[in-house]
C-alpha cells in the first residue's frame, strides 16, 4: 500500500495546483469571513483592548472554517465533478488519505483571509500586532489547522452519506463562527452553548494562538491564573485529544462510505 | 515481472466464479418503493496470463458491472472474483496495486492541470517507487506520443490525446493486468485504430488484457477469446472463429432499399428459414440483414415482400462475428 | 391581461426553480437558523465591543431580506443559463418587462417572511424594545426595502447575464451590504471617502427609515410616523426603480447581444 504521508502530500500538492489554476474559487468561501471580520474591526475601532488580536486571528480562524465547510465538505463531490472519483477509488491508496491532503490544503488556503484582514487592519485601522512567542504561535496555528482539517474529513464523509447534511451547509457557517469563539470570548455566550464550544478542537486552538500572541491574554483565556506556557500546554493537549477523536470518527465514516460505494455502486445517499 | 506478483501458480490471471450483482433502488418521493435491478445474473469465466480476452454485449448487458466486480470497485452480491490469485473482495489493496483500469472516455483526468502532474499524482496514489516514478511517467508519455505536450493543461488536449493520457494513467503502475472498458467508444476512426494498435503492443509486452466493447469487429480483430453477455449472463464463450461457427450454416443476405417499414421486417421474421433479421431503418435508406441457410434462394421471397419498396442492392456475405453475436443475442 | 399572466407565471416558475430541491421543513428550518445566527454573531461582537445592541439587532433584522431579494434574485440568472432554458424563454414572444420583474417578486414575499422572523428574534432573543414603534411606518419601510432590494438584485442579476457564474457576485453583494448600509454601525463610521457608496443601496435608506419608525425606548425617543420618513422612502424608491430599470436594460442588451453573436450559454 502506498505510504500515507506520500499520498497526503500528493493530494495536497494537487489541490495547490488547482488553486493556482483557479484562485478565484476561494472567494465565495471567504467572503463571509472577510466581511464579518471587517465589520468586527469597525465595531472594535473605538474600543480599547486587544481587539486587533481578536479581529485578525479570528478572521484567520473564520477563513479556515469557511473554506473547510465548502471545500472539504465537497471534496469527494469535487472528484465526482472532475470525473475522477472512480479512478481515485480504484487506486490502492486509501480514500481518506487522499481527502486528508485536500482538507489540509483547504484549511491552509482559508488562512488567506487572515492575510487579507491583516493588511486591512494594519493599513486601515492601524492595528499593531506583535507576536510574543513565535514558536508556540506557529505550533498552535499548525495544530489548529490540522484540527480544522480533521473536521473537514468528517464533513466530507457526512456530506456523501447524507444529502440533508449537504443542504445544511448554508446554515452551518455562522453558528460555527459563533460557537468557536473566533471573534469574541466564549464567556459572552449563554452557558448552554458552552459545551458545543468546548467540543470543537479549534476553540482550544485559537485560545492557544492568542496566548502565544499576547502574554496579557491569559486572564481572558480558559486558564486565567496560570502561566501562559502552562495554559498553552493545556490548550494544545486538549486540542490534540479532540483532534484524535475527529480522526477516529472520520476513519469510521470513510470505511462506511467506501463500503457503501462498493455495495451500491454509488456514493451519495439518494 | 509477471510471475513475481502473483499469489499462486494456478495459471489463471482472472477467475470469475458465478458472479452476481443485484442493485437495490428506491423510487418515488412520497411512497418509496424498493426495486431490485439484476445487473449481472451469473457470469463465470477464466482468463489466462498474456491473453487478450473480450467481453461483448449490448448496452445494459452487465459488462461494466462485471469489470467493476473484477477490479474491486463493486462487491458481488454472490460469487467470487479472483485476480492474480487474490480475492477481489477481501484482498482489495493487493489487487488494486497490480491492475490497471481504464474506464473509457476522456474522463478520469484533472483537466485544469498538466499531463505530467496527472500522471505523477496517480503514480503516487499507486505507490510507484519515487526512484522510478519520473522515469516511468516520461516513458509513458513517450509511448503515448504526448511527450511534447507533457506540461500543457489537459483541457487543451484533443479527445484522442485525452484518451491516450487516460490509457497512460492506467499503465502508471506497470500493471500485470489491464481492464479496458469500451476503450474506443466515441473516438474518431484514426484514433481508434491507433488505440487498438497500442492494445496489441501491450499484449506483446506480456500484459493480460480484459476488454469490453460493443464493436464486434474490434473483438474479432483483437481478442483471443470472446464472451458474449446478454442480460447479465454469458450466452457464449469461444474464440472468434469458434463463435462464427454458430452461424456457419447460414449466410447473411444484406438488402439495401427504400420504403421498407416495420411491417415488412415483421413479415421477414415470420419466414421459417430466416433465422434472424436485423434492420436499420434510416430516413434515407433502410438496410436489412437476414441470416438464412437458404442463401440466394431467398431473394425471390425478398423481392416479393418488398414489391412496394425500392431495392437498391442485395448482397450475400459470409457471416461475421457481428452476425454470430446478433444471432446469439436474439436467441 | 396577458402581461399579468406572464408576470405571474414567471414568478411561480422562479419559486419552483429555487425550491424544488428543498422540502418545506428544511426550508423553514434554514430560515430560522439563518435569521438568528447572523444576528447573534454581530450582537455578541457588539457586546464585546461595547457597541449598541439594538442598533445591531435591528440592522440585521432588516438586512435579512437580502438573502432572498438579492442573493436568490441574482442566482435566477444562473439557474436559467445552467439549465439551458434561457434561449427557450427568450424565444417566446412574451413581453420582457413582466417576465423580468415577475421572477423577482416571489423572492420579495420570501424576504418579507425572513424579515418578520428576524424582527421577532430581535425582540425576543436580543431584547430590542419595540414599545415606541410606529407600526405602519415600520411595515411600509420593511416592505419597500424588500421591493427595492429586489430591484437591486435585478440590477446585479442583469449584469451577471454576461458572466459565467453569478453565485460569486451574489455572495459578494449580499455580504457587502453588511459593511455599507449601516447594518451594524452607522454609515458615518465608514471613512468619509467611502460613505457616498452606501447610498446606492436601497437598504441604507430603508434602515434609516426603519430605525426612525422604531424609535429608542432607552432615550425615550418615540418612533416617527409615515409622513416623516416619506422623504427617505421616496429616495429609496427612486434608487430601487432606477436599479430595476438598469437591470432590465442590461437584460435586453444581453438578449440582443446573444442574438447577434449566437452566444447565450454560460458566457
Amino acid at each position: 500500500m502506498p505510504e500515507p504521508l506520500r499520498v497526503i502530500y500528493s493530494a495536497f500538492r494537487m489541490a495547490m495546483l488547482h488553486w493556482i489554476a483557479d484562485p478565484q474559487w476561494i472567494i465565495p468561501n471567504i467572503i463571509a469571513p472577510f466581511v464579518f471580520t471587517t465589520v468586527a474591526l469597525t465595531l472594535f475601532k473605538d474600543s480599547t483592548g486587544p481587539f486587533g488580536l481578536y479581529a485578525v486571528l479570528g478572521g484567520g480562524m473564520m477563513g479556515m472554517w469557511g473554506n473547510t465547510i465548502y471545500s472539504s465538505g465537497f471534496a469527494i463531490e469535487f472528484e465526482k465533478w472532475q470525473g475522477t472519483l472512480e479512478e481515485v477509488i480504484a487506486a490502492p491508496s486509501k480514500l481518506i488519505h487522499v481527502i486528508t491532503g485536500r482538507a489540509i490544503s483547504n484549511a491552509f488556503f482559508g488562512l488567506t483571509n487572515m492575510i487579507a484582514i491583516l493588511i486591512i487592519a494594519v493599513l486601515g485601522f492601524r492595528v499593531s500586532l506583535g507576536i510574543a512567542d513565535p514558536l508556540m504561535f506557529a505550533v498552535s496555528l499548525l495544530l489548529t489547522l490540522l484540527s480544522v482539517s480533521a473536521l473537514g474529513l468528517i464533513f466530507a464523509s457526512a456530506f456523501v452519506l447524507s444529502r440533508s447534511a449537504q443542504a445544511l451547509t448554508n446554515g452551518l457557517e455562522t453558528p460555527l463562527y459563533i460557537v468557536s469563539g473566533s471573534m469574541f470570548p466564549i464567556a459572552l455566550l449563554p452557558f448552554w452553548i458552552h459545551p458545543a464550544a468546548y467540543i470543537l478542537g479549534p476553540t482550544w486552538g485559537i485560545d492557544a494562538i492568542r496566548l502565544a500572541t499576547s502574554a496579557d491574554y491569559v486572564s481572558q483565556s480558559f486558564w486565567s491564573g496560570m502561566s501562559p506556557a502552562m495554559a498553552i500546554f493545556l490548550d494544545l493537549t486538549i486540542l490534540i485529544l479532540i483532534t484524535l477523536t475527529y480522526v477516529l470518527t472520520a476513519t469510521i465514516l470513510f470505511k462506511i462510505v467506501e463500503k457503501r460505494a462498493r455495495i451500491t455502486g454509488t456514493m451519495v445517499q439518494a | 515481472m509477471v510471475g513475481s506478483s502473483r499469489n499462486t501458480d494456478s495459471g489463471k490471471a482472472i477467475v470469475a466464479e458465478h458472479l452476481c450483482k443485484v442493485f437495490n433502488t428506491t423510487k418515488g418521493i412520497l411512497r418509496r418503493t424498493k426495486t431490485q435491478v439484476v445487473a449481472v445474473k451469473d457470469v463465470s469465466f477464466e482468463v489466462d496470463y498474456g491473453e487478450l480476452f473480450g467481453v461483448v454485449g449490448p448496452n445494459g448487458a452487465g459488462k461494466t458491472t462485471t469489470i467493476k466486480m473484477l477490479t474491486t470497485m463493486l462487491i458481488p452480491t454472490s460469487g467470487k472474483a479472483t485476480v492474480l490469485g487474490y480475492d477481489c473482495e477481501k484482498d482489495v489493496t493487493k489487487v488494486r496495486e497490480r491492475i490497471g483500469i481504464v474506464l473509457g472516455g476522456e474522463r478520469g483526468l484533472y483537466t485544469r492541470v498538466s499531463a505530467v502532474d496527472n500522471l505523477n499524482y496517480f503514480a503516487d496514489l499507486y505507490g510507484v517507487p519515487t526512484s522510478i516514478r519520473d522515469k516511468r511517467v516520461k516513458e509513458l508519455l513517450d509511448f503515448m506520443g504526448l511527450a511534447d505536450r507533457a506540461h500543457d493543461r489537459v483541457e487543451t488536449f484533443s479527445k484522442g490525446m485525452k484518451q491516450r493520457l487516460h490509457l497512460a494513467r492506467g499503465l502508471v503502475n506497470d500493471p500485470d493486468i489491464i481492464f479496458l472498458d469500451e476503450p474506443t467508444v466515441g473516438l474518431d476512426p484514426e484514433i481508434s485504430i491507433e488505440t487498438r494498435h497500442m492494445i496489441k503492443e501491450l499484449v506483446e509486452k506480456g500484459k493480460t488484457i480484459l476488454l469490453t466493447t460493443h464493436y464486434m469487429f474490434e473483438a474479432d480483430e483483437l481478442c483471443k477469446r470472446v464472451a458474449i453477455i446478454r442480460n447479465g449472463e454469458i450466452v457464449a464463450l469461444d474464440t472468434p472463429s469458434g463463435l462464427k461457427k454458430y452461424v456457419m450454416d447460414t449466410s447473411v443476405v444484406e438488402v439495401e432499399g427504400y420504403g421498407i417499414t416495420e411491417k415488412e421486417v415483421a413479415r421477414f421474421k415470420e419466414i421459417p428459414d430466416v433465422v434472424s433479421v436485423s434492420a436499420e431503418l434510416g430516413e434515407d435508406k433502410q438496410v436489412l440483414k437476414l441470416q438464412t441457410p437458404k442463401g440466394s434462394e431467398i431473394i425471390a421471397e425478398v423481392q416479393q415482400i418488398l414489391k412496394n419498396s425500392r431495392i437498391y442492392d442485395i448482397k450475400i456475405k459470409e457471416p461475421t462475428l457481428e452476425d454470430a453475436y446478433l444471432r446469439l443475442i436474439e436467441s | 391581461m396577458n402581461n399579468f399572466k406572464i408576470f405571474l407565471s414567471s414568478a411561480v416558475f422562479s419559486f419552483r426553480a429555487q425550491f424544488d430541491w428543498l422540502n418545506p421543513v428544511m426550508w423553514l428550518t434554514m430560515k430560522f437558523v439563518l435569521s438568528v445566527s447572523q444576528m447573534a454573531f454581530f450582537v455578541f461582537v457588539g457586546i464585546f465591543a461595547n457597541a449598541p445592541i439594538q442598533f445591531i439587532a435591528v440592522g440585521n433584522a432588516l438586512q435579512s431580506v437580502s438573502w432572498n431579494t438579492v442573493f436568490s434574485v441574482i442566482n435566477i440568472t444562473g439557474h436559467d443559463k445552467w439549465d439551458g432554458t434561457l434561449p427557450l424563454v427568450l424565444a417566446t414572444p412574451a413581453n420582457r418587462l413582466p417576465l423580468f420583474i415577475g421572477r423577482a417578486m416571489i423572492h420579495v414575499l420570501d424576504g418579507l417572511i425572513s424579515a418578520a422572523i428576524s424582527f421577532f428574534f430581535a425582540a425576543v432573543l436580543f431584547g430590542v424594545n419595540f414599545g415606541q414603534t410606529n407600526p405602519l411606518a415600520l411595515i411600509v419601510a420593511v416592505v419597500l426595502t424588500a421591493f427595492t432590494m429586489a430591484g437591486f438584485g435585478l440590477l446585479i442579476g442583469g449584469f451577471c447575464f454576461f458572466f459565467r457564474n453569478p453565485m460569486v457576485f451574489a455572495n459578494i453583494f449580499t455580504f457587502t451590504l453588511l459593511i455599507f448600509c449601516g447594518v451594524n454601525f452607522p454609515v458615518s463610521s465608514l471613512p468619509l471617502a467611502i460613505q457616498p457608496v452606501s447610498y446606492i443601496f436601497p437598504l441604507t435608506y430603508g434602515l434609516s427609515a426603519a430605525r426612525s419608525a422604531i424609535g429608542d425606548v432607552t432615550i425615550a425617543q418615540p418612533g416617527v410616523d409615515l409622513i416623516q420618513i416619506a422623504p427617505t422612502l421616496a429616495q429609496q424608491l427612486a434608487v430601487g426603480l432606477a436599479a430595476m430599470l438598469i437591470g432590465y436594460l442590461l437584460f435586453r442588451s444581453f438578449e440582443n447581444n446573444a442574438r447577434k453573436t449566437g452566444k447565450m450559454e454560460a458566457v
